[in-house]
């Protein structure tokens, strides 16, 4: 594809779409994940049909929303996919494809090729199909989306369906059959990647696969994820104050301001806050971090813990599978950061820890920039 | 020069705030004058008015997700991921400058 369009399939911007369904994605459901919580806590079932309404409770109403709530997933991440590919045109037909994705059991997985496959469609009509005059306003409002709705379509029921909808099972039977040693490998290395830059590039990808899974009904590296996050920031504060209890200095006094900002942002699951304390150490900092998320994910997910809900921090343990477990798990993590932290970083003499008279971080790291550029 | 810049990130909860914070100080030390525009889940905060695009020399979008960019049309525009802005806002910032000349 050259020309107009040159540019368009890069990875980069493929990963952009991605990650714009995801963002619009993420409140839905967590909104969904904590209803069905909530639900369920307090004895809520799924009312399946309207012959069953005079069963509704409240408890009932909420379960039974966030279930709907889960089943709108495929459909709103080919929705957005498709309009971050291609503009408004892109959202009725992505919508669409999730819809056919819902249909052909194939959730999450169908959703997203099925946007990205409509989306182009879409943009490909969108850049070359032209129209006399009159007809230019039925463009984004009838023509786009009705041959992109219509060959998309045409695609993912006749050719892309089988095999995405064998990839799910797959998936979903791989995972469901693991036995225990294995969980606990497999719960080491989804902890270990998903923390390993705190909440950046890296940690997106094994995220994206557990909402992935549980946008599936899979449960269990959700688990992990929500778990794992939390423990850098934790593990940090931890190692902290062991280091105070131990008198060995290993953070700097601005390092110290920091913790206290990264500490009530990592109980809400948001372990960026790491990243000013992890930055002036690196490699050490990370080889203990990581390590901690791995064996809280690999308690978490042998232990059976799950978690409905993507996101909300120490807030949704209580709605988790085995919330003791899950508790269990986020502390040893957080207490293996805490002592390899307090092993591996060199002790700091009184000078390197008095370091609020410097300017702040005016030195930056060398960056390549020539990948990108006006436009 | 004068900037006006965009930050979204995928949750919008952390990125787009630190990418602003840093491209706001990144500025003031190297003397530029910029508007900053979050939009993080919660909305729009901070939005750039049209004067502000209009008298801008060049737009910088911090953007992980994608963003409108119709009222940009015609700047010279700069995108680049949040993360990137968060590491090294100056050389960011100085790249603009150079392409631009200014």
């Amino acid at each position: 594809m050259a020309g107009k369009l040159k540019g368009k399939f890069a990875p980069s911007e493929i990963k952009k779409h991605v990650l714009t369904a995801i963002s619009y994605l993420l409140p839905l459901i967590v909104a969904s994940g904590l209803l069905i919580a909530i639900g369920n806590l307090t004895g809520g079932v799924t009312v399946a049909s309207i012959d069953e309404l005079d069963a509704m409770t409240v408890p009932s109403a909420l379960t039974t929303l966030g279930g709907m709530g889960m089943g709108l997933i495929p459909a709103f991440i080919g929705g957005y996919i498709a309009y971050s590919v291609a503009d408004r045109p892109g959202i009725a037909p992505g919508f669409l494809m999730g819809m056919i994705a819902s249909f052909l059991n194939s959730g999450f997985l169908g959703g997203l090729i099925g946007g990205l496959l409509v989306g182009y469609i879409a943009l490909v009509i969108e850049t070359y199909l032209k129209v006399p005059k009159w007809a230019q306003a039925l463009m984004p409002m009838m023509i786009v989306p009705l041959l992109s709705s219509a060959l998309g379509g045409l695609i993912m029921f006749f050719v892309l369906g089988t095999p995405i909808t064998m990839l799910t099972g797959a998936l979903t039977n791989f995972i469901t059959g693991l036995d225990q040693s294995q969980k606990a490998l497999y719960g080491f290395i989804i902890g270990w990647i998903g923390c390993l830059d705190y909440g950046g590039a890296i940690s997106k990808v094994p995220n994206l696969i557990c909402d992935g899974l549980m946008a599936d009904g899979i449960y269990g590296p959700e688990g992990i994820k929500v778990l794992a996050a939390m423990v850098p920031p934790i593990g940090v504060t931890l190692g902290w104050l062991l280091s105070k209890a131990i008198n060995k200095p290993i953070f700097k006094y601005s390092e110290e301001e920091n913790i206290k900002v990264a500490f009530p942002m990592g109980i809400c699951m948001i372990s960026e806050g790491v990243i000013p304390i992890a930055m002036n150490d690196l490699i050490r900092t990370v080889i203990c971090t990581s390590i901690g998320c791995g064996v809280c994910g690999a308690i978490s997910f042998s232990a059976g813990v799950e978690s409905m809900v993507p996101s909300g921090g120490v807030f949704v343990i209580p709605a988790m599978t085995n919330p003791l477990m899950a508790v269990v798990a986020l502390l040893v993590g957080s207490c293996v950061t805490a002592v390899l932290l307090v092993l591996i970083k060199k002790r700091l003499t009184p000078e390197q820890v008095d370091d609020l008279g410097m300017a702040e971080d005016d030195t930056e790291e060398e960056i390549d920039l020539s990948g990108f550029s006006l436009s | 020069m004068k900037l006006v810049g965009v930050c979204a990130c995928t949750s919008g909860i952390a990125h787009t705030y630190m990418a602003k914070e840093k491209l706001v100080k990144a500025a003031q030390a190297l003397g530029h004058e910029i508007h900053v525009e979050t939009q993080g889940t919660i909305g729009v905060e901070d939005p750039l008015t049209p004067e502000e695009i209009a008298e801008a020399d060049a737009v910088i979008l911090a953007v992980d997700i994608k963003v409108e960019k119709g009222r940009f049309e015609g700047k010279p525009t700069l995108e680049i991921p949040t993360s990137l802005v968060v590491k090294a806002p100056k050389q960011v910032i100085q790249k603009v400058a150079e392409s631009i000349g200014k």
